[in-house]
């Protein structure tokens, strides 16, 4: 009971502190909103861009083109050969009428007929081969490269190294941001709690003197910070639901981001939101009372 | 039975102090020396009075009393407890055993009288049960029964100063500290608080009274403790406020 009692006094206390002080409340929690919906647009961003990747990096393979009218038992002991190297799961003959029926194939996908006015397209045949993991694209290209069969080899290594150097940055870019606007929203907390515990420093001092304990006098203020906090938290999982429906085909669509992901995606953007929320505002808060009662007798 | 203020048993009075002082100095940081030598015993029930000019270490002694401030040198005992070998932690405990007034009076001026007095309960943690019995006694034994619904903006100075009192001893204390409690008050305020602080002291609290007023001092002949430049000049009993030989 006499825990009940001192959670129910600093709850009780942290509210009326909170709305006393409501201004620079509003203003400390409205930095926190600001801070949690950039925080929720970098998880968005970094989510669609790794789904993506993890997407490209599914299809990564190396296609090999072959020498025109290779014997079928060369080319059968190629593919026998290619199957024993490392990270290579599964290798496709596919013949030049297949690679000419793609073709068609790609241009109707995109509601066009394929004009070859009377020319023979004569296209090469090919092996894709398939890997277990995209590292192993440049090892399995070197040795193909050895392969007199084979004329010419096309990975997209490049094109995926491009795409992480990308994603480096706006990772890192996002990362300084988010760093920026955290000290921002600590500093203010910080200021806030500060101004309600020197605001209050009589009810402090009488509270001393009457012998309340120091949890008594902390934890009000501690919890003030931890709702600026909670309620910024909230207003920004606010938003972030409002726009996730127009965002939700994107991601799915654009960034391959699989069904699985996407349905948890709000519980760990929730999850995250408040744990940085309500972890900013107790610090910020703590470290503002922890500074006044040190100083204090 | 619940007692309101607890009196005193007959033995502990001679072999328990309330407080006790013994070869205590008091030294601040930038040098100037508050307090040299002081030694004093005061039991329990006793009624004191505690004089002296402005500057003559009077607000160091209750500092050290209440451990707002550790001595410098020597021992003080308020309570049974030795207030320098105290952890942090103990010094609430400490403080509930004693109850303090200001001249200034110290009151919540957004809170009624009732909720100043509980206000000192609640921190502590007393459930609302407690605060519900105790918190009237009070207001009763300091007669603002009828205010208790009133801000304490909406008092005189003396019915403010009633409810400081009554909020110092609401956790029952061993000792009441009055730091100039008529200092803001007319002659005839000041008699009626003097004479709820006597009521106080029947009950079995000790009071130590810091205070000016000559008047008051000569007239109630109790036991007068006389500071000087920090030194202790005078503890006599049944004293005046100036030295009589």
């Amino acid at each position: 009971m006499p825990f009940v009692r001192f959670i129910g006094f600093s709850v009780v206390r942290a509210w009326q502190g909170f709305w006393r002080n409501a201004m620079m409340s509003l203003a400390a929690t409205a930095t926190v909103v600001l801070m949690l919906v950039l925080l929720s647009g970098l998880f968005i961003v970094l989510t669609g861009l790794n789904s993506g990747i993890q997407f490209i990096e599914s299809k990564v393979g190396v296609t090999a083109e072959l020498v025109d009218n290779l014997p079928i038992t060369s080319r059968d002991a190629l593919v026998a050969g290619i199957q024993e190297l490392p990270g290579v799961t599964k290798v496709t003959y596919v013949s030049p009428e297949e690679a000419f029926r793609r073709l068609q194939e790609s241009f109707a996908s995109q509601g066009k007929t394929l004009e070859t006015g009377g020319a023979n397209i004569q296209l090469q045949a090919t092996l894709e081969i398939e890997l277990a993991n995209p590292s192993f694209a440049s090892s399995v290209g070197d040795a193909l490269g050895e392969r007199s069969q084979i004329t010419k080899i096309t990975t997209q290594q490049e094109q995926i190294d491009k795409l992480l150097g990308i994603i480096n940055v706006i990772r890192t870019a996002g990362l300084v941001a988010i760093g920026l606007v955290g000290l921002t929203v600590l500093f203010m907390i910080v200021n806030t709690i500060r101004i309600a515990v020197y605001s209050r420093a009589n009810e402090i001092e009488i509270m001393r003197l009457v012998g309340a304990s120091d949890s008594f006098i902390r934890w009000p203020f501690i919890l003030e910070g931890v709702m600026c906090g909670l309620i910024g938290a909230i207003v920004a999982l606010v938003l972030v639901a409002i726009v996730w429906d127009p965002i939700q085909p994107i991601m799915f669509n654009v960034f391959k981001l699989p069904f699985a992901v996407g349905s948890q995606f709000l519980a760990t953007l929730s999850a995250l939101l408040f744990a940085v929320g309500l972890g900013v505002g107790a610090l910020g808060s703590w470290i503002s009372v922890r500074s006044y009662l040190s100083s204090a007798a | 039975m619940t007692t309101l203020l607890s009196r005193p048993e007959a033995g502990a009075v001679a072999t328990e102090p309330v407080i006790s002082m013994v070869d205590v100095g008091m030294t601040y940081p930038n040098g100037k020396v508050a307090l040299t030598d002081v030694n004093v015993t005061i039991p329990a029930g006793d009624f004191v009075f505690l004089v002296g000019p402005s500057g003559a270490g009077k607000s160091t002694f209750i500092r050290l009393l209440i451990r707002q401030q550790l001595p410098t040198a020597g021992r003080v005992v308020v309570a049974g407890r030795d207030v320098s070998r105290l952890r942090r932690g103990q010094v609430p405990q400490l403080r509930r055993r004693i109850g303090i007034v200001f001249q200034d009076f110290r009151l919540l001026p957004n809170k009624t009288v009732f909720e100043n007095v509980a206000f000192a309960l609640e921190v502590t943690g007393a459930a609302t049960a407690t605060i519900r019995r105790r918190v009237p006694q009070l207001l009763n034994l300091v007669g603002l029964q009828e205010h208790e619904q009133h801000l304490t903006t909406q008092l005189s100075g003396g019915e403010q100063q009633r409810v400081a009192i009554a909020r110092a001893l609401v956790h029952d204390p061993a000792i009441l500290i009055a730091d100039e409690p008529t200092g803001n008050l007319d002659p005839v305020t000041s008699w009626e608080i003097i004479q709820l602080l006597i009521q106080i002291n029947d009950l079995g609290t000790t009071v130590l009274m810091a205070t000016h007023n000559q008047e008051i001092v000569n007239a109630m002949r109790r036991r007068v403790l006389a500071l000087e430049h920090g030194t202790l000049v005078r503890d006599e009993v049944g004293a005046a406020y100036e030295r009589e030989y």
